[in-house]
C-alpha cells in the first residue's frame, strides 16, 4: 500500500498518525454525530474522541479507540483541534463511498500539531488523494458533570425497539418526554403534538430490555430539536444505555459495531428542557 | 365506546384507514349498536366511503354506560392526518402489534388508540376530535337497474391498465358487454394522451344485470382504496349503478366487515353508450361545462382548474344562479328518471361543436353541508340520515341505512 512506504523522517514531523485500512470505520461513527459542521477532536494515547455542541444544551461524542486503528502513534498526552466535520466528511468519502466488497478506501491522518492542517491520505485502488484540512483553535468541550455517581435512572435496551419509536415520533411536538420510574410506566417515551399525545411504554420485562435499573420515578422533557439527531446514532448502534441523573440531565449511550466486529462507542448528553414536578 | 381488536384484525382495521384516507380529509368514527362505522367524504362531496365493522370482528365491543343511560354514544370527527400515521406501515404493524384498544370519550375530548406490541412495549395514542353529526350518505342501491358482481381481483386487474395518474374512467354496460376506459375532458392535446379501453364479456362476472345500457363516468382515485381492501381481503364487489349521472355504489362485505364507497357519476345529456365509442373517443371540444362542476374538480376539489383553458368553451351558469367558481358547494341538479331531458344548464348550452354534450356533475348533498337550505324543491340523493325531511321524492326511497 502506497501510504506505508512513506519514510520514517516524515512521520517524526507529526504529533499523530492514526491509518485505517477502511475509512469507513471513521466515516460512518462520524456521520453519527454530525449535525452541526464543526467538530472538536481530541486525541489521547487511548484513541480518538470527536465532539459536537449544540446551543450549549447537547453534547454528542464519538470514541474510537485507538484498538481500532491499524496504526496509532501519538507524541503527546493530548492532542486537540477544531476542524469543519462535514469538509472532513466529504474528504472520507471523496472516492464516493464504493459498496463492492473488498474495495475500500485506505486513510492515513496525519497532525502536525498546532497551527497544521490535518493531512489526510486517501487510497482507492491505486488511487491516493491528499486532503489538507486548516485546523482551528478547540474549543473546550463542555463538561456536564453527569458523572455515574449520580446517576438515578438506567437502562439498556437493544435499540431495535429504539429504532422504530424514534422513526414513529411526532415531530410536531416540541419536546420529547422520558419518564423512568421503578414502577409503572417504568420506560416512556411521550409526544405532545398538533394530534394528540402519544406514549412509547417499554415494561421492565421486555425481552428488549437488557438492563432496568431505575431508583425513583423522574420524568424529564428535552427539545424534540435536539433529540432528534441521536436518532442517526441509534440507527447505527445495537444497543442503547439511558440514563438520567438527580437534575434530569440526560445521557445516550450507544454501542456502535462496525464492519468488523470492532466496538465504537457515541454518546449524547442532553440538557432539561424545563423542570417537571415529580410524582 | 371502548373495543379491542386482536392482531390480525389490525391490519384490516389500518387497511379500511388508507382507503378512507384516500376519500377525504377527515374520518368520522360512529360507534352503533351494529358495529363501528368508519366514514369519509371528500371536499366536493361527491365521494363517500363508509366501513362498517360488526362486533364480531372484534376481540372485545362495549359501547359503554352511555347507551345504557339511553344517550347518544359520542360520534366524532378526526383529522386524517392524525390518525393515518399510526396504521401507515401496516407490515410493520402486522409484525409487532398484537392487540389494539381504541375508546372514544374517555377522557374529555380524545380518541385513544392504544397498540399492545411484542416485546412488551405499548404504544398509547390520544387524538382529539370534534363531536359530530353522523355523515351518512343514503343510497338506495336496491333500486339500481345495473349491477355487476366480480371478484376484487378481477376489478382490481381491470383498474390496473390505467395509470395512476388518471383521474376518471368511464364504465359502459349493455347486455353484451362492460367495457372500461379512461376519460378526458376539456381540449387536451389528443396526440399526447393515452386511450385504454378494455372490453369484458357479461360471463366474467359472478353476476351481471343491466336493466339500462349506460356509460357513466366517475373518479377512480377514490375507489382504489377499496378496491386493494378487497383484494387482500378476497371479497367480491359489487358494483350498483344507474343511467349516468346517478351515483354508482362499490360495495364489499363479509361477516364481519362491510365497506361501500359511493361515487358521483358524470351526467351526460346524451347517452353514449358503448354503442357510440368513436364518439366518446374524441375529447369534446369546445364544451359547455358548468365551471363549478369540472369533472376533475369534484374529485379533488383543491385542484383549481383555470376555468379559461378550455379554448372556446362557455361557462354556463349553474341552475341554481350560484356563482360560476364554486366547487365545494356543489349544486344539485333537478333529477329525473327520464336520461334525455335535458337539464336546465344544457338547455342554456348551445354548443356549435359537433360533439355536443354539455355535462354537469351531479352530486351527492350532504343536508347539513349544503348551503342550499331554500330549495327543498329538490330532491336530495343522500342526505344525512336524521334529516327527516330529505326524502321529498317518493322515487328515491331510502334504502336500509348503513
Amino acid at each position: 500500500m502506497p501510504l506505508s512506504t512513506q519514510s520514517q523522517s516524515d512521520d517524526e514531523q507529526y504529533v499523530l498518525v492514526a491509518s485505517l485500512d477502511n475509512a469507513r470505520h471513521l466515516s460512518n461513527i462520524l456521520k453519527a454525530i454530525t449535525f452541526k459542521d464543526h467538530a472538536i477532536f481530541t486525541a489521547t494515547p487511548n484513541g480518538l474522541k470527536v465532539t459536537v455542541e449544540d446551543s450549549k444544551c447537547l453534547q454528542a461524542n464519538a470514541f474510537i479507540q485507538a484498538e481500532i486503528f491499524q496504526e496509532y502513534t501519538i507524541k503527546e498526552d493530548l492532542v486537540g483541534f477544531q476542524i469543519n466535520l462535514t469538509v472532513l466528511l466529504d474528504c472520507l468519502n471523496i472516492f464516493g463511498g464504493s459498496t463492492v466488497p473488498g474495495v475500500s478506501t485506505a486513510l492515513r491522518m496525519c497532525y502536525r500539531g498546532y497551527g497544521y492542517p490535518l493531512t489526510l491520505f486517501l487510497e482507492e485502488a491505486g488511487v491516493v488523494t491528499v486532503c489538507k484540512i486548516n485546523t482551528q483553535e478547540p474549543e473546550e468541550p463542555i463538561d456536564f458533570e453527569f458523572c455515574s455517581s449520580n446517576v438515578t435512572n438506567k437502562v439498556i435496551l437493544q435499540s431495535e425497539s429504539l429504532k422504530e419509536a424514534f422513526s414513529e415520533l411526532d415531530m410536531t411536538s416540541e419536546v420529547l418526554q422520558i419518564t423512568m420510574s421503578p414502577s409503572q410506566p417504568y420506560f416512556r417515551l411521550s409526544t405532545f403534538g398538533n394530534s394528540g399525545n402519544a406514549h412509547y411504554d417499554y415494561s421492565k420485562d421486555s425481552d428488549m430490555m437488557e438492563l432496568f435499573r431505575c431508583t425513583k420515578t423522574q420524568t424529564n422533557r428535552y427539545k424534540m430539536s435536539l433529540l432528534k439527531p441521536s436518532t442517526k446514532a441509534l440507527a447505527l448502534s445495537c444497543k442503547v444505555s439511558v440514563r438520567t441523573d438527580g437534575r434530569g440531565f440526560l445521557s445516550l449511550q450507544y454501542l456502535v459495531r462496525n464492519d468488523d466486529g470492532q466496538i465504537c462507542f457515541v454518546e449524547y448528553y442532553c440538557c432539561p428542557d424545563e423542570e417537571v414536578e415529580e410524582d | 365506546m371502548n373495543c379491542v381488536l386482536d392482531g390480525n384484525c389490525v391490519k384490516a382495521f389500518g387497511k379500511a384507514i388508507h382507503a378512507l384516507s384516500r376519500v377525504g380529509d377527515e374520518l368520522w368514527l360512529d360507534p352503533t349498536v351494529k358495529g363501528l362505522a368508519l366514514r369519509s367524504v371528500n371536499s366536493a362531496h361527491s365521494a363517500y366511503a363508509c366501513f362498517l365493522f360488526a362486533p364480531m370482528f372484534f376481540h372485545q365491543y362495549n359501547l359503554g354506560s352511555a347507551l345504557e343511560q339511553g344517550s347518544e354514544t359520542i360520534k366524532c370527527k378526526l383529522v386524517m392526518k392524525s390518525v393515518l400515521p399510526l396504521f401507515r406501515c401496516l407490515t410493520s404493524i402486522e409484525r409487532n402489534v398484537k392487540q389494539c384498544e381504541i375508546s372514544i370519550g374517555t377522557p374529555c375530548d380524545r380518541v385513544m388508540i392504544r397498540f399492545f406490541c411484542r416485546h412488551g412495549i405499548t404504544k398509547t395514542h390520544s387524538v382529539s376530535f370534534q363531536e359530530s353529526e353522523a355523515l351518512q350518505a343514503v343510497f338506495a342501491s336496491h333500486l339500481c337497474p345495473n349491477v355487476l358482481k366480480a371478484p376484487a381481483r378481477l376489478l382490481c386487474d381491470m383498474v390496473r391498465h390505467f395509470p395512476v395518474s388518471q383521474e376518471e374512467i368511464t364504465l359502459s354496460m349493455s347486455p353484451l358487454k362492460v367495457s372500461l376506459r379512461n376519460y378526458f375532458e376539456g381540449a387536451k392535446d389528443h396526440l399526447k394522451t393515452m386511450y385504454t379501453e378494455m372490453s369484458l364479456h357479461p360471463d366474467e362476472f359472478d353476476y351481471f344485470q343491466v336493466g339500462v345500457d349506460s356509460g357513466i363516468t366517475f373518479c377512480l382515485k377514490e375507489l382504489r382504496g377499496l378496491l386493494a381492501f378487497a383484494e387482500s381481503h378476497c371479497l367480491p364487489v359489487s358494483v350498483h349503478s344507474g343511467a349516468a349521472g346517478r351515483p354508482v355504489c362499490f360495495s364489499v362485505e363479509d361477516m364481519v366487515v362491510e365497506a361501500t364507497v359511493v361515487l358521483a357519476t358524470l351526467i351526460d345529456s346524451e347517452s353514449r353508450g358503448p354503442s357510440q365509442p368513436t364518439e366518446t373517443l374524441a375529447p369534446p371540444t369546445p364544451r359547455c361545462v358548468d365551471a363549478a362542476a369540472l369533472p376533475v374538480g369534484y374529485c379533488d376539489a383543491h385542484s383549481n382548474i383555470p376555468h379559461d383553458t378550455a379554448a372556446g368553451t362557455e361557462l354556463v351558469a349553474s341552475s341554481q344562479g350560484s356563482p360560476i367558481i364554486n366547487s365545494a358547494l356543489m349544486q344539485l341538479l333537478p333529477q329525473t328518471d327520464i336520461p334525455n331531458e335535458l337539464c336546465v344548464p344544457d338547455e342554456a348550452c348551445h354548443s356549435a361543436s359537433t360533439t355536443p354534450a354539455s355535462t354537469t356533475i351531479c352530486s351527492l348533498l350532504f343536508r347539513a353541508l349544503s348551503s342550499d337550505q331554500d330549495d327543498p324543491g329538490l330532491p336530495v340523493l343522500a342526505g344525512y340520515s336524521d334529516g327527516e325531511e330529505n326524502m321529498e321524492d317518493d322515487d328515491y326511497p331510502r334504502s336500509p341505512q348503513l
